[in-house]
């Protein structure tokens, strides 16, 4: 066997296994119910911010808290607690994808995903409360 | 209906072009196919004139429009969607261009021109390969133009046209303003161009990644002419001179794009994995392979399959990613897609129209193109060429497989495979950095270490103990300045465990060794000819540019961490790690300690003519003994939209010779206290003192030190027949500094009391000189403390630590990969060099 078929072969391996072990890292898209079920596992919740309720950001207090109601697929509602600033122009966001777990009867989430009305066209912003 | 006011000719003209640009980009691409299959000398040379010609108008007609749509946002003709949609009356003009390809038409036409541009240089300079390659250049063309068509063949929409008008929009037409004739008299401005793209870096970087990519198409197209007109070896000559043009201005493009990233994103970085990134990044490593594999090719005959693969895959996933980034299917994945425009079958189509020829053509033809059979040795260069190039395929594929989530669920849903196997809808990574990082890492090690090795390898066989003995200094160097680095405390990143540490320390290692094993072999293997060395230069500049990518992110240090309430509640609990305080709140005036530095919100400003507002942040660095050693002032700023008290902020950087530190604005107090008449919320404190006694306040107190007949006050302007008296006051405050006031009282024109301000503006401190009580031998000092805390920003700042070396090394790689295309034309040029290179395999790595 020639050499460049040893290592097509080790090549096309080690791309499965790197492809198998990339599967594991996927996260899924998730209500806060499923997502309540797998307590402590991350997952993206998609939902849309529920403008009745109270959203709360004091910087004067805490600059890296924020808290606000989301409504999920389902029409649940949970309170989401964010561990950052306060995105801009959040309150125009038309859906809002968020990142994170939940925890009792909250979802802390990490990282923000806005979609805004179509006002511009990169109209999406993303907001983590690390940096990445 | 006559509407009135609207500039109708120019859209008629502009779509003219439009369509004369689809029409004769058809004519070129029907005529060079007859140029390529007639038989006939003849009849071959006038179909070639016919498709020259086509050529020649579609190039003209893209122009043409091109100027047509600038003429229309330049003058602000809001009948125009496209002008509306993109620009305002206050857009800068130089952003102008940002607004003319920040849409999804405009990026097309810049395509197309660069495309146009490529097309003419071919036609000039690929001699016998004229006709095939244009051929394929031509029908990339005719894909482009159609996007721009905007009209509906068979009931499907062919494209959009950037000079539809705003009544005309599907949006509008119900609209009750577009049934007035004078409606354009309503429209006093345009939506305006979106803020995050109102940066230089938005004028300059579009149009070389698109050049970038309308390069990529040159490779292709050669290497498809070859096996289409079974001259199968003839292309990989006058091939490389453009692969190593599109290595260039791709990856330039891609790091304009993360220097735009860097510089106005609040991504807190240049580089986030984002599908759109990555997916300019995929062809760029799969056209860096194929460049390579043909240079083993042309020095052995090996790999020339690989070398037509991955210059055939390198266009496929250009046209992949503008399928991924434009037809709306990176939405719930992506920060900066493009929204649907409802052209994704389109797009699809064009991407077929290259995939299933190029791919099919390639199998079908697999046993006419011609292979070595002897089996390369372990020691030869070709070999670990080969490896290399695979590597960056491994590479590739691991990107766009996660980047394709989206794509893998949609084709789970159409297939109904979601339901049968009962898959959940596929999300991304939550950790994407880490999840790209994990495997990047260990490929950039093994390319950094085959970069540095692979040079001092000769084509064929390499004699060992040559290899050993030419190695040893460049690795021991390495090895030793890798160590240091690590002794010295260089890296430390233990966030993620000692197992990618590990991988940090190993991939310290394979930069430094790229850096310097190329650097050397620059004196060792070519004796200095710099003429020669473009390729040792460029790998230097790569090795720069892992290095310094790995220096910046794994050294990266949030300075603006909110330790008191990271101690006071985060500590005991688990997420404490993972939720760091990042944000940090600076009230007016008041020294917040950062890493080594003290950083005071000192106000803000702005300028008419400027919609940013500055917000001035100074930073402090005091040595030991509390002497300041430096001091600097920084700007970051932000569009703030006053009605809605929205803001989108700009960072602002401190540039060091070995790091940035990078601050930016995350959040202001709602804007409408600030601008509130004179916030008197809280009042007027009267005191009663004589000269000597103090007034407390809540940052400190103030002496009143005498009445002063002297008057000094900036505010007051003396005049003929005033009596006038100051009260001299100094102001005391917790930290050591001290001020003096003088509030003023006079009686003018023997009757009126008048009493005049000062202010301190640091304390926010209105001091009023009110009354001159003689019974008592007193006066009355009234005195206002606006509500500090009422105004304050909410900021993040970063130090980026040698991220110089990766700018630098961008530079470097693209300065020596220009060196390598000037000295691989004239070698093409020279003709009859096929011999004289092989004898000078140290040449041929590029």
């Amino acid at each position: 066997m020639k050499k460049t078929n040893i290592i097509l072969l080790v090549v096309i391996a080690v791309a499965i296994g790197v492809i198998i072990t990339m599967v594991g890292d996927f996260s899924t898209y998730e209500t806060f119910a499923t997502a309540r079920q797998k307590e402590g596992k991350e997952f993206h919740v998609i939902g849309t911010l529920d403008t009745l309720q109270h959203m709360s950001y004091d910087p004067q207090k805490d600059a890296n808290l924020f808290s606000f109601y989301v409504k999920d697929k389902t029409g649940e509602t949970r309170r989401v607690v964010f561990y950052g600033a306060k995105p801009t122009d959040f309150e125009k966001a038309e859906s809002i994808v968020l990142t994170g777990k939940m925890e009792g009867q909250e979802f802390h989430c990490n990282k923000i995903l806005m979609k805004c009305p179509s006002k511009y066209k990169n109209d999406q912003v993303a907001v983590g409360n690390q940096t990445l | 209906m006559k509407f009135v006011g609207e500039h109708l000719l120019l859209g008629q003209l502009g779509h003219f072009f439009a369509v004369l640009a689809f029409v004769a980009s058809m004519v070129a691409s029907v005529s060079y196919y007859c140029a390529v299959v007639n038989k006939e000398e003849s009849a071959k040379a006038s179909w070639k004139k016919v498709g020259r010609w086509s050529f020649f108008i579609q190039s003209i007609a893209v122009l043409a429009i091109f100027c047509c749509l600038f003429y229309i946002l330049y003058n602000h003709f809001f009948e125009y969607k496209y002008a509306w949609r993109n620009t305002s009356r206050d857009l800068p003009v130089q952003y102008l261009f940002s607004s003319l390809w920040s849409d999804q038409e405009g990026s097309f036409l810049l395509w197309s021109i660069w495309n146009s541009v490529l097309g003419i240089v071919l036609i000039r300079t690929s001699g016998k390969w004229e006709t095939p390659v244009m051929t394929v250049i031509s029908i990339s063309q005719l894909m482009m133009s159609s996007m721009l068509l905007g009209i509906f063949i068979l009931g499907y929409k062919v494209g959009s046209n950037p000079f539809m008008l705003l009544r005309q929009a599907e949006e509008n037409q119900a609209a009750p303003i577009f049934q007035s004739a004078e409606y354009l008299s309503f429209i006093k401005d345009g939506n305006g161009l979106n803020l995050t793209l109102q940066n230089y870096w938005m004028v300059i970087h579009p149009p070389v990644l698109f050049l970038g990519f309308a390069s990529t198409i040159v490779p292709f197209a050669f290497a498809f002419a070859g096996i289409w007109t079974r001259d199968y070896t003839g292309w990989t000559k006058p091939v490389l001179p453009w692969g190593l043009f599109a290595i260039a201005i791709l990856g330039l493009g891609i790091m304009m794009g993360a220097a735009w990233a860097y510089e106005s994103l609040n991504f807190g970085g240049y580089w986030a994995w984002d599908p759109v990134e990555n997916a300019s990044l995929v062809p760029w490593l799969c056209m860096v392979a194929g460049v390579h594999t043909c240079l083993a090719y042309k020095s052995t005959g090996h790999a020339l399959k690989s070398t037509v693969f991955f210059f055939f895959i390198s266009f496929i996933t250009i046209l992949y990613s503008t399928f991924l980034t434009r037809s709306g299917i990176l939405g719930d994945s992506s920060v900066h897609s493009f929204t649907d425009l409802g052209m994704s079958g389109q797009l699809l189509i064009f991407m077929a129209v290259f995939t299933v020829p190029s791919i099919w053509i390639m199998i079908a033809r697999r046993k006419e193109i011609p292979t070595v059979n002897k089996e390369e040795s372990t020691y030869s260069r070709e070999f670990w060429l080969f490896v290399g190039a695979l590597v960056l395929l491994i590479a590739a594929i691991q990107i766009t497989f996660t980047t394709s989530i989206p794509v893998w669920n949609k084709l789970l849903d159409i297939t109904g495979l979601r339901n049968l196997l009962k898959i959940d809808q596929m999300a991304p990574p939550s950790d994407v950095m880490f999840h790209y990082n994990k495997i990047q890492i260990w490929l950039a090690i093994i390319v950094g270490i085959l970069t540095a090795l692979v040079q001092f390898m000769k084509y064929k066989d390499t004699p060992r103990r040559e290899l050993t003995r030419k190695l040893l200094l460049p690795t021991a160097i390495s090895l030793v300045a890798t160590l240091a680095i690590i002794f010295a405390g260089g890296v430390h990143f233990t966030e993620y465990g000692a197992g990618f540490l590990a991988a940090i320390y190993f991939m310290l290692f394979a930069s430094i060794y790229a850096v310097v094993g190329n650097f050397m072999y620059i004196f060792i293997g070519l004796k200095g000819k710099v003429k020669s060395a473009g390729a040792s230069i460029a790998h230097v500049g790569f090795g720069m540019v892992l290095l310094g990518a790995l220096l910046s992110s794994a050294k990266k240090e949030v300075i603006s961490l909110d330790k008191m309430k990271m101690l006071s509640q985060d500590i005991f609990r688990k997420e404490s790690k993972q939720n760091a305080r990042e944000n940090i709140m600076l009230p007016l005036g008041v020294p917040v300690e950062m890493g080594e530095y003290h950083a005071t919100y000192v106000g803000d400003s702005s300028a008419t003519g400027d919609a940013k507002v500055y917000f001035k942040v100074d930073y402090e660095r005091k040595d030991k003994s509390g002497k300041i050693v430096e001091h600097f002032r920084l700007y970051p700023n932000a569009f703030v939209n006053t009605k809605e008290n929205a803001l989108t902020s700009n960072p602002s950087s401190r540039h060091y010779l070995d790091r940035d530190i990078f601050t930016y604005i995350t959040a202001t107090p709602p804007l409408k206290d600030k601008n509130a008449p004179a916030d008197d919320s809280t009042k007027y404190v009267s005191h009663e003192v004589k000269p000597g006694d103090s007034i407390f306040f809540s940052k400190g107190f103030m002496i009143l030190k005498d009445i002063n007949t002297k008057v000094s006050n900036r505010n007051y302007e003396a005049k003929a027949g005033d009596l006038a008296v100051g009260a001299d006051l100094e102001v005391f405050t917790q930290t050591d500094d001290h001020f003096k006031l003088q509030p003023v009282y006079l009686i003018r024109d023997s009757a009126y009391q008048y009493s005049i301000e000062d202010t301190l503006a640091p304390l926010a401190l209105q001091v009023r000189f009110s009354k001159i009580l003689p019974a008592e031998n007193k006066v009355q000092i009234k005195v206002k403390e606006a509500d500090s805390n009422s105004d304050y920003i909410i900021m993040k700042a970063i130090v980026f630590p040698y991220i110089n070396v990766l700018w630098l090394g961008v530079i470097v790689m693209i300065v020596g990969t220009f060196i390598a295309i000037a000295y691989r034309v004239k070698l093409n040029k020279g003709g009859k060099t096929g011999a004289a290179k092989a004898k000078e395999p140290a040449k041929q790595k590029v």
